[in-house]
């Protein structure tokens, strides 16, 4: 069964997706000096991102380090403070996000978030809907290509089975596939996400990430904050490594993921080795000292 | 404009002779003892016999002398022990709910602690205790609670006797039902003897039974609504009650007769079907007759009752509304306003 | 490239109580039958509400008088009824069962908004203190005998009840759900407290009893002008809030989703709080405070139709109506002649039925 997303006939996504361009410069995502700052404590410290196209972009780091708050802030869903160095700009394919209507800017990306829970008896197929609010008319219903684009999406994530079942009865696995679901649905043309493989088996951790390189595949800039190393080595084509609200290194996995930069950020003596098969870095750790 | 019966006749007579008939022999009609609570005293002695044990509302009750210091809570109780000349012993009123009617309007004046009331409301049980009383009337049995001017029981322990106004009972066993002016008549007898006033009881008895003979009821068959208080969902006398024992004694048929309450909670919407041929409005100081006026007509539904059109209102004043001392009054002014009225 | 496999997963899908795993499928299946047959519920509803009551008036008298009202008198043949009659079907009746049913309406859809703004299946309109405040003003008036200013007071009361929960929660920090359900309850408190104290201070005999049967809330003094003002207000109001499905159901994850999904979140916080506020506080002016109306119909009619909004709010609306009506029937009837204000009898219903809701293991929501 094939995952149709993004060739879908619905006005306003992609425009700028057509063929993924390694370089970021036209169609990646590009974000600079982004700042933010509560209660007096900078969260984040002029943050420059980049997240070519047709990728599955890594942001990494420590816990604290202000990824969860970074995504938030390219997603337009917190506005960013103003840094030191002047007003942060987040670029996507040549569009400033920050300034797109909200509607527009919700056509255009999708955030999932690390934790969202309901109480209410919510049907999976309709969380899956929930996606294509922005591509219709507040005042209107489900029209056909809404159920189409949401079916696609649940299919894209194999939970085509659940599309009746309560998302408060899923386990915490099949609810962040939901959750990717109505990202999908949402026909982005960038896509961030906090952590998507939290509550996963590894199985569905492979799963989760082959639907992101799928998504890449196609043209979607993807841009998801992993705690996992090992997992970004292994399906991360471009990584970003945060600590303490900046920037620590950035660039090919390759190039990223090596004991210099590392050790000194997580606190631990890290060893690269290469993968036979793939080529890509894996990575054990020992303690420091 | 209703007439009252002026008592102060009877009243000058019974004060000059409560002095000389202190030692004297009391004479007078035995209380009809069939509703009243029962005295271990006989009533035809020479005076009251001390301890007077008595049960009032099934509590037992005992004054060891005459109370010289009473707390008087709310009108019917105030009054009463001024109709019997007693308005000397009042060391605090409270609670009132209304102004006195003109016949007691001098012993009124007369009193300091009437003219100026302790509290508006129920008083406290310390401020009620500061006044050194040794006895608390109360017209309600809800007034002696903890909350308000005191538990019967704590302050029986204080050396402070406590009397409900025994129409006022809400237990079953003591409540009367229906409330008749025997019922009526036998508190005024209780109290005189309480306070060893029997003469004075007696005489004010006599008289407000002559003066209620006096009044022969309507034998029309007009029907009639007590109208209490209530907006949207009005609050009326009910069957037996005060309001009933009025209505009977005028010759009115109480349109919420059928309702074994004392008050109760009606509809519009049966008032209106019933159509009474007249309105009792009873006007209180929260609520007056006028205001219950207004809202009879300006609604549209209510405007179309027959004795709202024509205006056919009788008013009583609410303290002559519960019982006590004025019912009689209040059936004299009714039967008058009822004549009065182009029926 | 294969599906997922939902079985790679943490353990096999246990399978629930078929009636909740289908539920969502069951509801879409019977999406088109819930609107028309509620419409016509309510209908009936009111029509045989009017014809019953403690007078003693056949369903033809109670026709014909509607009918002579309505003009078609000379039409169809018909007799105008007596006054009295007449007075009571078109002057006491007739006003009674709309103002109940627009009331009914009105507060099923704030409570369901007040759910799904506020995320808490407990919400209900008088959430931010809006009855609180509608209270107190109502008992100032009722206790300084100013009668005829009480609707008036009661919705200015509502208002600032809301104005200063939100300003609390606004001075606090951002105004997150969790902070204004905590201010309103704050200001819910000051203000039954001052009630209280109100009620307690200058409260002469038998005015409790209005007081009371305020706050318990009842239709009983309903005239036409009751029946214009909740009518406008549901109109007016209800509708603009009831067509806010989409809007409502982008906040099933919370305001960052909300937020994903283009809805300004902020904004359309405040819009709907303020609409909810000048809903209830015009309903709660003419009826008082009618309690489990707000709470349980959402709660009932999402058994029915799932939680997709654009469905609910209006259901909710069209049940809460049909249900207040017949609150309101029993109300005046059950204890003929006496009358209990409606609201003791929403609370008979809505409290045992909750209950039914939380022991039959449904979530409650």
């Amino acid at each position: 069964m094939t995952s149709d997303i993004g060739t879908d006939t619905s006005t306003d996504t992609r425009t700028a997706a057509a063929g993924p361009d390694a370089d970021t410069g036209s169609a990646g995502l590009d974000a600079t000096r982004v700042s933010w700052s509560a209660e007096g404590r900078l969260i984040l410290d002029g943050v420059d991102v980049t997240a070519p196209a047709g990728a599955v972009s890594g942001l990494l780091g420590p816990n604290g380090s202000g990824k969860s708050t970074l995504l938030r802030v390219l997603a337009g869903v917190q506005p960013p403070s103003a840094g030191p160095t002047g007003a942060a700009r987040v670029v996507f394919a040549g569009t400033d996000l920050l300034a797109l209507p909200r509607r527009r800017r919700a056509r255009t990306l999708a955030f999932v978030e690390q934790e969202a829970s309901t109480d209410l008896p919510v049907t999976v197929l309709d969380a899956v809907l929930l996606g294509r609010i922005p591509h219709r008319s507040l005042l209107a219903g489900d029209s056909d290509d809404d159920r189409a684009a949401a079916r696609r999406a649940l299919d894209a994530v194999g939970v085509a089975g659940l599309a009746d079942r309560e998302v408060t009865t899923l386990s915490g696995g099949e609810r962040q596939r939901v959750h990717m679901a109505r990202a999908l649905a949402q026909e982005p043309a960038l896509i961030l996400l906090d952590e998507p493989t939290n509550h996963l088996d590894i199985a569905a951790q492979l799963d989760a990430l082959r639907v992101l390189r799928d998504l890449a595949g196609r043209g979607v800039t993807v841009l998801a904050a992993l705690h996992d190393l090992q997992l970004a080595a292994q399906h991360c084509d471009h990584v970003v490594l945060l600590a303490d609200g900046r920037v620590v290194a950035a660039g090919d996995v390759r190039d990223v993921l090596v004991p210099e930069v590392l050790d000194p950020v997580y606190g631990v003596r890290t060893e690269v080795l290469v993968h036979p098969r793939t080529g890509r870095p894996v990575l054990t750790f020992a303690p420091r000292g | 404009m209703p007439r009252r019966t002026p008592i102060t006749v009877p009243l000058a007579v019974l004060s000059a002779l409560s002095l000389a008939a202190l030692a004297g022999c009391a004479q007078g009609p035995d209380a009809d003892a069939a509703a009243s609570p029962t005295a271990s005293a006989g009533a035809d002695a020479v005076g009251t016999a001390y301890p007077l044990t008595l049960d009032n509302c099934g509590v037992e009750t005992t004054f060891d002398a005459s109370p010289q210091r009473v707390v008087t809570i709310k009108s019917s109780t105030t009054e009463m022990l001024l109709a019997l000349g007693l308005g000397d012993r009042i060391v605090g009123s409270a609670f009132l709910d209304g102004p006195v009617p003109d016949s007691l309007a001098d012993a009124a004046a007369d009193a300091p602690a009437v003219a100026e009331p302790l509290a508006e409301q129920v008083p406290g049980a310390e401020a009620v205790l500061g006044l050194e009383p040794d006895l608390v009337y109360a017209g309600w049995e809800s007034n002696l609670t903890a909350d308000g001017a005191g538990d019967r029981g704590t302050l029986a322990k204080l050396g402070v006797a406590t009397y409900v106004s025994p129409a006022a009972c809400k237990a079953p066993a003591s409540m009367p039902d229906p409330l008749t002016f025997d019922d009526v008549f036998a508190e005024i007898d209780e109290v005189g003897e309480i306070f060893d006033a029997s003469d004075a009881a007696a005489d004010l008895v006599a008289d407000q039974r002559d003066t209620l003979a006096s009044v022969a009821p309507d034998d029309r068959g007009l029907t009639a609504l007590w109208y209490s208080s209530g907006d949207d969902i009005p609050y009326v006398g009910a069957g037996i009650g005060a309001p009933q024992m009025i209505m009977d004694a005028v010759g009115l048929e109480n349109v919420a007769g059928d309702v074994h309450d004392t008050w109760t909670s009606f509809s519009w919407e049966q008032a209106i079907e019933a159509d009474p041929d007249v309105i009792v409005l009873v006007d209180a100081t929260w609520n007056s007759a006028e205001q219950k006026i207004e809202r009879l007509e300006s609604n549209p539904a209510t405007a179309r009752m027959t004795a709202v059109r024509e205006g056919r209102y009788l008013t009583v004043p609410f303290p002559a509304s519960e019982a006590g001392v004025r019912n009689v009054d209040a059936v004299v002014s009714l039967a008058d306003q009822l004549a009065g009225l182009d029926l | 490239m294969t599906s997922l496999r939902p079985a790679a997963d943490a353990r096999p899908a246990p399978d629930p109580a078929p009636g909740r795993a289908d539920r969502g499928a069951r509801a879409r299946r019977g999406a088109a039958w819930w609107l028309p047959a509620s419409v016509v519920v309510l209908v009936a509803t009111v029509l045989v509400a009017v014809t019953i009551g403690p007078a003693d008036l056949s369903v033809a008298d109670v026709w014909r008088s509607i009918a002579t009202h309505l003009g078609l008198g000379g039409a169809l043949g018909l007799e105008p009824l007596g006054a009295l009659p007449d007075g009571m079907v078109w002057e006491l009746r007739l006003p009674r069962v709309l103002t109940a049913a627009a009331v009914g309406a009105g507060l099923a859809v704030c409570g369901v908004v007040m759910q799904s703004l506020t995320r808490n299946p407990l919400a209900d309109p008088y959430l931010l203190g809006l009855s609180s405040g509608a209270s107190l003003g109502a008992v100032l008036v009722l206790v300084a005998g100013l009668t005829v200013l009480l609707p008036v007071a009661a919705f200015g009361g509502a208002v600032a009840a809301l104005a200063a929960a939100l300003g609390l929660a606004g001075a606090i920090g951002t105004i997150t759900p969790t902070r204004t359900v905590l201010a309103g309850l704050a200001v819910s408190q000051l203000a039954a407290a001052a009630t209280s104290f109100v009620i307690f201070w200058s409260a002469t005999g038998d005015s409790y009893r209005e007081i009371l049967s305020w706050l318990m809330g009842s239709v009983a003094g309903a005239t036409w002008t009751s029946v214009a003002i909740t009518g406008l207000a549901v109109l007016v109001l209800g509708t603009l809030l009831a067509s806010t499905g989409s809007i409502l159901d982008a906040f099933t994850f919370g305001d960052t989703a909300a937020a994903a999904l283009g809805v300004p979140v902020a904004r359309v916080r405040w819009l709907l709080l303020v609409g909810v506020a000048l809903l209830t506080g015009a309903l709660v002016s003419q009826s008082g405070s009618i309690g489990f109306v707000g709470l349980i119909l959402p709660h009932a009619v999402r058994l029915l139709t799932g939680a997709r909004h654009r469905l609910l709010l209006p259901l909710s609306a069209l049940c809460g109506a049909s249900f207040l009506v017949w609150a309101d029937t029993l109300a005046r009837t059950v204890f003929a002649p006496r009358e209990v204000p409606v609201g003791i009898v929403t609370a008979a219903i809505g409290a045992p039925v909750f209950a039914l809701l939380l022991w039959r293991g449904r979530r409650v929501a």
